[in-house]
Formats: structure tokens, sequence, C-alpha cells
């Protein structure tokens, strides 16, 4: 079972089983790292974020109480995190609104995969920060709709809201632009 | 519990969840995908523009960590607490007995000192003025002290 598993391994790494640490790593960090990457749309920015949630996690490990999935709980950190700089951000620059998806960028054809691929990114970047994460934890990190709530600390109710939001405005700038292009 | 499904209870779930019926909400998943299959052309247009929005999205690519990231993570990570035998590594001891031989390395030096010690002393040379020193340090002639002792 995961969460015994989780235990086991959370237990070894509080006390220094190196090869426990590693397994934690290892199965954690690319899911903290998609997140702040999404949320945040800045390879540095994110980089920090998981730096510094799996740094909060070391500390926690000791007092670790399995009330909640380890990686909700990681995920929880690293999605405070990612709002703490987002705002940090709006203090430092609040009049700069952030890049939108350029939608008048062509006819399909002339959009190569980079292209709309950095579309979609900035995109999801432009998007208000919680419909980005509810978007970033269900669309992208395969989150089921009660861990995402969990995470988010919202109800599944308003999570489905957020979602169906970020979804609108996405397929707005990204498919209605240029079907009618 | 049976969900009564409408179609634009459906159009929701498929334009908020995605094309996939395996991520709606468990509970509306059935009477979902029931209403879809009796009515297809009902919400072929909701499901074609999903199902875009959801290729996009599953074509963005992962971030890899890099190397020196996951390096820098584990590095921060909790140390194991040094046990006995860690203790004795780290001063270069490879077994429990190791400090044995301390102990009898000190007990040597000591044996050696004690028994070396009388010949020398009194009977040493000592300048005029380094005994002048001596006295004024300590307060008494260490030299007189010796011999007193010897006698």
């Amino acid at each position: 079972m995961a969460f015994t598993s989780d235990l086991d391994q959370i237990t070894r790494a509080a006390a220094g089983d190196a090869a426990a640490v590693r397994a934690i790593v290892n199965r954690y960090s690319p899911g903290v790292l998609g997140i702040a990457t999404r949320m945040l749309g800045d390879k540095a920015e994110a980089e920090d974020v998981t730096q510094e949630t799996f740094i909060r996690a070391w500390k926690a490990l000791p007092s670790w109480e399995p009330r909640a999935k380890f990686s909700t709980w990681l995920h929880r950190v690293a999605l405070n995190l990612c709002y703490d700089r987002l705002r940090k951000r709006r203090e430092v620059l609040p009049d700069e609104l952030p890049d939108r998806a350029d939608t008048a960028l062509g006819p399909q054809d002339a959009l190569d995969q980079a292209q709309r691929v950095r579309a979609v990114e900035d995109a999801i970047s432009a998007l208000p920060e919680r419909q980005s994460a509810a978007l970033t934890l269900c669309a992208l990190q395969g989150h089921s709709q009660t861990e995402a709530a969990e995470i988010m600390e919202i109800s599944v109710e308003a999570l489905e809201s957020l979602l169906a939001r970020a979804r609108r405005t996405l397929r707005g700038q990204l498919l209605d632009g240029r079907n009618a292009s | 519990m049976t969900h009564t499904m409408t179609d634009d209870r459906l159009i929701e779930l498929i334009e908020t969840w995605g094309a996939e019926a395996v991520s709606w909400p468990e509970a509306e998943r059935a009477a979902g995908k029931t209403l879809l299959l009796a009515h297809p052309e009902r919400f072929a247009s909701a499901l074609a523009q999903a199902r875009e929005l959801d290729q996009m999205l599953g074509a963005l690519p992962e971030p890899e960590m890099s190397r020196a990231l996951t390096e820098a993570i584990v590095a921060a990570a909790p140390r194991p607490k040094m046990s006995r035998p860690n203790l004795l590594r780290w001063f270069g001891l490879k077994t429990p007995w190791a400090p044995a031989s301390g102990f009898v390395a000190a007990a040597l030096g000591l044996f050696m000192g004690l028994t070396v010690a009388p010949v020398a002393s009194a009977e040493d040379d000592m300048t005029a003025e380094v005994q002048e020193l001596v006295v004024s340090a300590l307060g008494f002639d260490t030299a007189a002290y010796a011999l007193e002792e010897l006698e």
C-alpha cells in the first residue's frame, strides 16, 4: 500500500538512511518541479521552489504524522511557495501584466511544435494563480479531484469551478482564436 | 447512489474534466457514460474541443530534474546519527578493542617517566640565573627541596 511504503520510507529517511532519502527525492521531486514550473513559468524559480520544498520536508520528517499522503503534503508546500513568489512578483511589478498567450500567431500550419507548447505554457502562466493550480494538479499532474482539493485546501466543488474557468480561458485563447483565424 | 445525468451537466463534465470519462468525478462517471453512449451526436462538438485541449496539455514536456538539483536536495537531507562503531571509524579505529592499545601506550609512558625522572633532577646542572628565576617564580628553591626529598 502506497501509504505504508510512504511511512516506512519517511521513517528511514528521517533517521538518515541515504537510500530512503534518494528514493523519496527520485519519487517525488519531478511532481514538485512540475507544479512549480507550470505555476511560475520560470525554470530557475521552479528549481528554487523545489529545493525549498524538500528542505522543509527534511525538517518536518522527524515529526511527520501521516494525516495525509506525503505527496499531498509536499505538493501543498510547493503550491504555497509558488503562491508566495507570485504575490511577491505582483508587489514588485504591480502594473506589469504577465505575458499573455499570443493567439494571433497565425494558422496552425505555421506553428511548429515548440511554438505551440510555448503558447500553452504562456496561457497557463497567465491564468489566475488558483485556476492555474487547479489545472496543473488535475490535468497535468493527474491528481484525483479529492487529492487536488485537499492540496489546495478547498472543496471539490470549488476546485471544479476553478478548473472549469481555467479550461474555458484556455479554450478561448488556444482553440477559439485559432478556429476564428 | 445513482446520479441523474442531464445534457447540460454532461457538457460541463466534458468541458471541465476533459474528454476522457476516466477523468470525470467517479460519482457521475457511469451516468455520464450512459448518456454519452445513448446520444453521442449531442456531445460531439464538446468532446472534440475537449480532446484537442487535452492533447495540447498532454503534449507539454515534463520538466526534468537536473543532477545538480537532485544532489543539492539530497545533500540537505537528514544525516544518520553517529553510532559507537561510526565514532570509532571517525577516529580511524577499526575495532572496539583498538582503544586498549592507547591505554597500554599511556601506561608504558607513565611507567618510563616515573622510573627515569629521579635520575635527573637535583643533580642537573642548573645555572645560578635559572635557579634564581625559579625561586622568584615559585617562592622556594626547587633544588634544595629535591635534595631534602632524597635525603
